[in-house]
């Protein structure tokens, strides 16, 4: 039952991880398309905060320090 | 000295995610240089003909393609072949989706800067084409283990296959991440 739970609670957290994405995802199109000049420092940025979120909690780098998580 | 046989055991999910992260950032280091590749050549002009909202369509898609990886892999890991293959085959019909956008997306490119005048078309083309033959071998990766063989060692509760695999979808994403900004929002 437990495991079940544990598993229920990860299906869960890619939900808000993919929303946390698609909202990065539309600030860098409005950016972007927003700022016709001197747009890409902000969008340099906004590609490593999006990024960031598929290596920890989708590639789990984490697990490279701490194999058991 | 000997290493004892259960702790090799014990290590060898470590020493093959380490292994798979090397292999990852080699790889990476590819998508680096051609990204640099389009400022070093270009430097961020950008041609008005790029269809923006389709850019951020196929992205959405590959987003998306990510979220439904991560949870064939999560029921994988929980013993759940159902939920796994489904997901999975809904990971490969996005991934599909992403290609045909990439086809609509050459077909316009062909057209306003073809790669064979133009500095961006050149940058374009090679970087597109770079990332959708990883998106096709992640596809192949993707159906392979769906095959029966792997659900034998998945009900065993040996997921490292699939963990591998999904691991590399999400490595295309985080490349189509860079990617997107830099050829179709840059100015």
């Amino acid at each position: 039952m437990a495991r079940k739970g544990d598993l229920q609670r990860k299906l869960r957290l890619g939900y808000v991880v993919f929303g946390v994405l698609m909202v990065i995802e539309i600030v860098e199109y409005v950016v972007g398309t927003g700022l016709r000049s001197g747009n890409w420092p902000y969008l340099g940025i906004l590609a490593i905060v999006g990024a960031w979120p598929i290596l920890r909690y989708f590639m789990h780098i984490q697990q490279l320090r701490k194999p058991k998580e | 000295m000997a290493i004892p046989q259960d702790r090799h055991v014990e290590d060898r999910p470590a020493i093959n995610r380490l292994g798979l992260w090397l292999f990852i950032l080699s790889d990476g280091f590819l998508f680096v240089v051609l990204l640099t590749t389009r400022f070093y050549m270009q430097g961020v002009q950008r041609p008005a003909e790029v269809n923006q909202p389709l850019g951020l369509a196929i992205s959405i898609v590959l987003l998306l393609s990510s979220l439904f990886a991560y949870r064939g892999e999560t029921a994988a890991a929980y013993g759940d072949v159902k939920r796994f293959r489904r997901n999975i085959l809904v990971t490969i019909g996005l991934g599909a989706l992403f290609l045909a956008g990439v086809v609509i997306e050459w077909a316009e490119g062909f057209h306003f800067f073809p790669p064979q005048s133009t500095a961006y078309g050149t940058v374009f083309f090679t970087l597109t084409g770079f990332h959708a033959f990883h998106v096709v071998t992640g596809l192949l990766a993707l159906v392979i283990i769906l095959l029966p063989g792997q659900q034998k060692r998945l009900q065993s509760g040996n997921h490292w296959g699939v963990e591998a695999m999904v691991k590399y979808w999400h490595f295309v994403d985080v490349a189509w991440v860079f990617i997107f900004p830099t050829l179709y929002l840059v100015s």
